[in-house]
């Protein structure tokens, strides 16, 4: 080593250690940035030339300090974690927070819900039946029908409207999405760009790994990592992003609830995904926002599998339509008090929802039929038979507390899971965060260890300038 | 993994309990004011599904109940028309009896056939008793009377008033006029005009005690009959009433909070609310730089 060679290995320390505490300064500027994560200067040693050979000059000593990276604090598991994580929540978050307006929406228990209208339109029956000749009970009977069939209206257009917005709702999201997507590739772009040119893109790699985890949240996507620093998207099994070209997704499927529920098409159709450049052809979703508000807003299955909102409706009909047809089949045979008789009580339900539809038949009270054949005019028999249905086994009341409970108990477990999901959710970001995060006590010490090292370096060249001048200066004046 | 612990996860968790707490502070604060253990049927789908079942009961009790009420009175109104009827054919009979008096002469008989006329219409009018408009003796008849001027039973053969007093038992209210009272000219205003014209003639109408003593019997059973169906009913009434309670009970068992317990959880919930704010200030405010010079 050179005279003057410990001179430049304290200064290669000055400006390695200031160049730390410019990282460090970073993360502290950052340190409540979202989405920051925190870096580190690499220090390394640089070696001195050592050639093993005869004649060799190295004395071993190395010849200070270079910064070699600035690395990034980031975990890739950790990261992928929290991405699937973020996904499988949202999904469940998304249906369990369809179930709970359904839920809201049906109204029970409670003194002025549905199965209260049933309730009063049965005793008015009973009233009707036990005081055939009494026209105002006749009355109240009809004006209490007419109530109960604008409670089903009531709650099938309830149903209806959640549809819609469900729909508005994932065609936002989905255009969110497409955004988002677009940007991921733009940043993948420059971050090709930066990082061919040998330079660090870590502040753009934050802001994309935000982004991709937003997509999850709304697309759930899956992501495959390139060599090169760029960052692919797969959504179903196609690329999304695909280095730095986004491909656009675009709802397709039912435009309306008629069709969905199918009154307006056969079979049923639900609302689903396709690529805008493949028309046609069905996305495949796993996970995420949207894919959950798709699970709400699909046809009906047999089984009960189907869409929520559209097997609501499903069971709101197979109420109105118990309703319908049983008290029409025993009214049918019922005479009213001028003889008349082969009467409905509730107009025939045509095509499409028995619950949109359901309306009374008769408008003048002494239509209302509930005397048998042959027993007198103000018997009342056939009345009580039709105040006996709302004891029916299958009848309207048992199919409403069935749907009731059915819900509740779906939405129940549908809030259940997405607490658990929304748990280890939070638990995986707690994870990520940790690996990532900023801590200002963490940089306060290393703040404190690069300036003592400057110190010291500083230190080192004042007493290699203090051993020269003694060479310098005070050589060859012996005895002077 | 053991989790690095910065600032910024400290910030998060404490943000997340104190969230926590207060979500349990607002759910008991709901219970507390709206007086009801669930907020929604998802809270407790089988509670929920008991009481919509059980609203569905109570309401059936007290229709009942009402038609309970409504029976009695039919049959109060056939009990008090039966009794009168029976007074009025004793003194039939009594008049009767006296009519076979040798010693009468025609203008006695002729009163007694003017109080028998009466009698007629009194039993005439019982017959025809009406509760809220309604024949009880033809009681699915609209024609206004049981028994019209030619002494024809209006009512229909085989049909009755029932009223429904539970969920498969039914009780008839009404009474059938024409085994009562007979029909046309086997009935017994029918027998009451026969004497009638008997003692206007100055005749002898004891053969007729017969005819009178198997009608008195009819008027008995029925009323006996009647007698017993009123009591069901009554009995019935009240055993509606307990169970109305009964079902009330549940109701508000399965539905309404324990004040007590719910105001205790509350307190806890408060001191544990207080605890992560007072964890929360002193694990977030020191940093390193407090220390450094």
């Amino acid at each position: 080593m050179g005279t003057f060679g410990g001179i430049s290995t304290a200064l290669s320390s000055l400006i390695a250690q200031r160049t730390a505490l410019d990282v460090h300064g970073q993360n502290i500027a950052n340190a409540n940035t979202r989405g920051y994560t925190r870096q580190r200067a690499e220090l390394g040693a640089i070696t001195t030339v050592q050639v093993p050979s005869m004649f060799a000059t190295s004395d071993g000593v190395g010849a200070g300090v270079r910064v070699t990276g600035v690395a990034r604090a980031d975990d890739a598991f950790l990261d992928a974690k929290l991405r699937t994580q973020t996904a499988g929540a949202a999904y469940l978050t998304a249906r369990a927070e369809v179930y709970a307006t359904l839920e809201s929406s049906l109204g029970e228990p409670s003194e002025t819900g549905l199965a209260s209208a049933l309730s009063t339109f049965w005793a008015d029956w009973h009233d009707v039946a036990n005081n055939p000749h009494v026209s105002s009970t006749r009355a109240v009977l009809l004006d209490d029908a007419r109530q109960l069939a604008d409670s089903l209206h009531q709650l099938h257009a309830d149903v209806a409207t959640q549809w819609r917005q469900a729909r508005t709702t994932a065609i936002t999201l989905v255009d969110q999405a497409n955004a988002t997507a677009a940007n991921v590739a733009e940043l993948n772009g420059r971050i090709l760009g930066v990082t061919v040119a040998g330079g660090a893109a870590h502040e753009l790699a934050d802001q994309r790994d935000l982004l991709v985890t937003q997509l999850s949240d709304l697309v759930g996507v899956t992501v495959q990592p390139r060599e090169d620093g760029q960052l692919d998207l797969f959504v179903g099994g196609n690329a999304l992003v695909f280095g730095s070209t986004a491909r656009v997704l675009t709802v397709a499927g039912a435009a309306d609830f008629g069709q969905a529920a199918g009154y307006d098409a056969t079979p049923a159709y639900g609302v689903h995904l396709e690529w805008a450049d493949r028309p046609g052809q069905r996305v495949p979703m796993a996970a995420g926002e949207v894919t959950g508000l798709l699970t709400a807003l699909a046809a009906p299955e047999p089984d009960g599998t189907g869409g929520i909102l559209t097997e609501a409706a499903m069971r709101l009909d197979a109420v109105a339509t118990s309703l319908v047809e049983r008290v029409n089949a025993i009214h049918y045979t019922a005479l009213t008090t001028g003889g008349t008789t082969n009467q409905n009580f509730f107009v025939p339900l045509a095509a499409g929802s028995a619950a949109a539809q359901i309306g009374v038949a008769i408008s003048a009270p002494q239509d209302v039929a509930v005397a048998a054949a042959g027993l007198g005019a103000n018997d009342g028999s056939i009345g009580q038979l039709i105040a006996d249905l709302g004891l029916a086994s299958d009848g309207p009341d048992d199919e409403w507390n069935r749907t009731v409970v059915e819900t509740a108990n779906r939405t129940a477990a549908a809030l259940s899971r997405s607490t658990v999901a929304e748990l280890a959710r939070t638990s995986a970001e707690q994870d990520q965060l940790a690996q990532a995060s900023v801590d200002t006590d963490e940089e306060t010490v290393a703040m404190l260890a690069a300036q003592r090292a400057y110190e010291a370096a500083a230190r080192v060249m004042t007493a290699i300038d203090e051993m020269l001048d003694v060479l310098i200066n005070r050589t060859g004046i012996v005895g002077r | 993994m053991i989790d690095r612990v910065t600032a910024l996860t400290v910030q998060r968790s404490t943000l997340a309990n104190l969230q926590n707490n207060l979500t349990s502070m607002a759910r008991l604060q709901a219970q507390m004011s709206s007086g009801k253990k669930l907020q929604r049927p998802s809270d407790d789908p089988a509670v929920a599904g008991e009481a919509m079942h059980l609203r569905a009961t109570g309401r059936r009790l007290s229709q009942y109940t009402r038609n309970a009420a409504d029976g009695d009175s039919w049959l109060a109104t056939v009990d008090s028309a039966l009794i009168a009827s029976l007074a009025t054919m004793r003194r039939v009979r009594e008049l009767v009896i006296t009519s076979g008096d040798a010693g009468l002469g025609p203008a006695s008989r002729e009163a007694l056939a003017v109080e028998v006329t009466e009698l007629h219409g009194d039993l005439l009018s019982q017959a025809n008793s009406r509760y809220q408009g309604r024949t009880v003796f033809a009681g699915t008849s609209d024609a206004g009377v049981a028994f019209d001027a030619a002494y024809t039973w209006t009512g229909s053969p085989g049909a009755g008033v029932e009223r429904r007093i539970g969920a498969t038992t039914s009780v008839r209210v009404d009474t059938d006029g024409s085994a009562v009272f007979g029909e046309g000219a086997g009935s017994v205003f029918a027998l009451l005009d026969d004497l009638v014209a008997g003692l206007g003639a100055n005749q002898d109408v004891n053969d007729r005690l017969d005819q009178i003593d198997a009608r008195m019997e009819a008027l008995l059973s029925a009323a006996a009959s009647n007698g017993s169906r009123q009591r069901v009913l009554q009995s019935v009434g009240t055993a509606l009433s307990t169970q109305a309670l009964t079902v009330k009970t549940q109701l508000q068992a399965a539905e309404d909070i324990d004040l007590a317990e719910v105001i205790m959880d509350l307190q806890l919930q408060e001191v544990a609310y207080k605890g992560a704010l007072g964890a929360g200030a002193r694990v977030l405010q020191p940093s390193l730089l407090d220390f450094l010079r």
